[in-house]
């Protein structure tokens, strides 16, 4: 899920780039800094979209760094529990699916695909419905519900479930082949 | 959290995230501080009804789940693989589980010991449906031959010129990958073994090298990935340090064939094992191995095509896949074993020799420990001690000791121990004369 929520950061600078563009020099660094990053709590931060303020500068001791409390907005992505999520599929094996979302991956248990769907292996590996109306392989896009989450500093892993009612294969990339 | 260092969260956004998570939560219910185990709870209450139910599926499926399909997070067993440190059935954290890293398909997966034996057995009854079996296959010395640029040789330097494009990989067979600074020479012969091979056989990598060597050889020798895909095995995800083991292996042992240079490595699966001759291209990889002489790139050559080590030994796959299939598998369909094929056909390479060995190992040496001796069994030859009338073959590097002088007077073979050798990696009993203890001594 996005949010687009105001942050705090304190940013350190060098004197070096104090001058008429510090403001810039400081928006630099904290879009280079923050955006691609992940916390556990707010999740991935897709992008600043504006800084509200900046602070006064604090004169570190002994270094000549200045901090500066910088309050900005900015868009997360992260995943919960019990969501929905639209992803598409990276891979496909005997143990599940592996799934993207954005900066988010997500593994599909066997266990947790509908039992009618069975593994087929080949050049091109996929779950198939006996009936062969429902294909899941690489590239294609589902549907899935996260069942659990991790957020580390760079990457978010779910685990996501099809196993329940309007879950599953939204588009299906073999389907016209 | 990596911005707790050096960042301070406002306060409204930590209210922010307390609030949402609350809000995601399915039937948010009152205001507990908990959400996690107030979950579990209302789940627990949901499930009395279910209990007994959901019990017999567990035994069955491992998959403890309510009629309505839902995971139920007390009793999750976690039998089933781990992604990100979460049991994929029921999402929780299970750092603890013991299982083992399969970083060959997903840097973060890993699986249990008794989901590995599940996904074994159902991927096995699907794949004997399929009439195929698994060959995990050695990259070094097996399928081809690397050299690092650095340990080229004056008499090798021509071949750097005539490396291969790396554009046209399919075409090619002598690579040059700056990335690794190695020059890599594929085995003649190797991509029509890939073709025919795979469609007897699910194929695996499994090396020694690094990941990033083995997913270079990888691209080499399958450009298009319709081999390996998600099936190279490198040194990092080996279980125990200078051995590899099938554990890491999605395939039962008993449908595994493996091609190998190295005997060592295998110590728990030799059964599987078939031991190939190496191919040493480079003159930098014969050296360790005590080749003195000039290799084969220095004396412009290489191994035969048609009736090299890879021809050969598809020859023997083919014969283990059908008698596997027509006879193993046809009469026994839950235990077939291919190990047992295996043993079959080799043991017919040499069933009818009688061999006496003659001064082959140091005296007072057990014979039956001798690699040779088993080797000779294992191809279905009978050894002996003792010289008598049914003897066929004597084994010696010397001419002038008693047996082999009996051998030469009763008209009997006389043959260097390495008539035995070629026997097994030729998989065909090998003519006498070509092996005469005069010919190869030295
Ligand atoms: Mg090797
Ligand atoms: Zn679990």
């Amino acid at each position: 899920m996005f949010f687009h929520i105001v942050l705090e950061r304190n940013m350190q600078l060098h004197p070096r780039h104090f001058g008429p563009h510090l403001r810039d020099k400081l928006v630099a660094k904290l879009m280079k800094d923050v955006e691609g990053t992940c916390s556990g709590r707010h999740g991935f931060v897709v992008a600043i979209t504006g800084v509200d303020n900046i602070g006064k500068g604090l004169i570190r001791d002994g270094t000549g760094f200045v901090t500066f409390p910088v309050k900005y907005q900015c868009v997360v992505f992260r995943p919960f529990k019990g969501e929905i999520l639209e992803a598409v599929v990276t891979m496909v094996n005997k143990m599940g699916f592996f799934a993207e979302a954005g900066p988010v991956q997500i593994f599909v248990s066997n266990h947790l695909i509908p039992d009618d769907m069975e593994f087929q292996a080949g050049d091109v590996p996929n779950y198939t419905t006996s009936d062969g109306s429902v294909k899941i392989q690489k590239e294609s896009e589902v549907r899935l519900k996260i069942i659990g989450t991790r957020v580390d500093a760079t990457e978010i892993f779910c685990i996501g479930t099809i196993k329940d009612d309007f879950l599953g294969v939204i588009n299906d990339p073999g389907a016209s082949s | 959290m990596s911005s707790t260092t050096d960042s301070v969260h406002s306060v409204s956004s930590d209210e922010f995230a307390t609030l949402i998570e609350k809000e995601l939560e399915w039937n948010s219910s009152e205001d507990e501080d908990d959400i996690e185990s107030d979950r579990i709870k209302r789940r627990k209450v949901e499930e009395l009804d279910n209990a007994e139910e959901s019990q017999e599926a567990t035994s069955i499926a491992m998959v403890p789940q309510t009629s309505d399909g839902a995971v139920n997070l007390e009793t999750c067993l976690h039998q089933a693989p781990i992604f990100g440190g979460m049991c994929s059935l029921c999402g929780q954290f299970v750092k603890d589980h013991p299982a083992v890293s399969l970083g060959y398909i997903h840097k973060h997966l890993k699986v249990g010991t008794e989901e590995m034996n599940r996904i074994r057995g159902s991927d096995l009854k699907s794949l004997l449906r399929g009439r195929k079996l698994i060959l995990v296959l050695d990259l070094d010395h097996t399928l081809l031959n690397s050299t690092r640029i650095d340990d080229v040789s004056a008499e090798e330097e021509y071949l750097i010129k005539q490396a291969d494009s790396l554009q046209d990989i399919p075409n090619g067979s002598l690579f040059k990958v700056d990335m690794i600074r190695m020059l890599t020479k594929l085995r003649p012969f190797v991509r029509t073994f890939l073709k025919e091979a795979s469609s007897l056989f699910e194929l695996f990598i499994y090396t020694m090298g690094e990941r990033f060597y083995a997913t270079w050889m990888a691209k080499l020798l399958d450009p298009e990935e319709t081999y390996f895909n998600e099936k190279v095995i490198s040194k990092d995800d080996c279980t125990q340090e200078h051995r590899k083991s099938l554990d890491v292996v999605l395939g039962a042992d008993n449908a595994v064939l493996i091609l190998d240079d190295t005997e060592a490595v295998w110590s728990r699966h030799r059964e599987n094992l078939i031991l190939m001759d190496r191919y040493h291209f480079f003159a930098s990889s014969g050296r360790p191995f005590g080749h003195s002489g000039k290799s084969l790139s220095e004396l412009k050559r290489d191994e035969n095509e048609k009736d090299g080590a890879l021809a050969t030994v598809l020859e023997v796959l083919k014969r283990i896949h059908e008698m596997f299939f027509t006879q193993e598998y046809a009469s026994n369909p839950t235990n077939a074993d291919v190990r047992k094929v295996l043993k079959k056909i080799r043991a017919e390479v040499l069933k009818d020799c009688r061999l006496v060995f003659s001064r082959v190992w140091k005296l007072g040496e057990r014979p039956h420990n001798q690699r040779l001796w088993e080797m000779a069994q294992q191809l279905g030859a009978t050894c002996d001690t003792e010289l008598d009338e049914s003897v066929t073959h004597v084994v010696s590097t010397d001419t002038g000791t008693d047996k082999a002088r009996w051998a030469v007077q009763h008209k009997n073979f006389l043959v260097h121990p390495r008539w035995i050798e070629a026997a097994n990696y030729l998989w065909r009993r090998q003519p006498e004369e070509q092996f005469s203890v005069n010919q190869i001594k030295k």
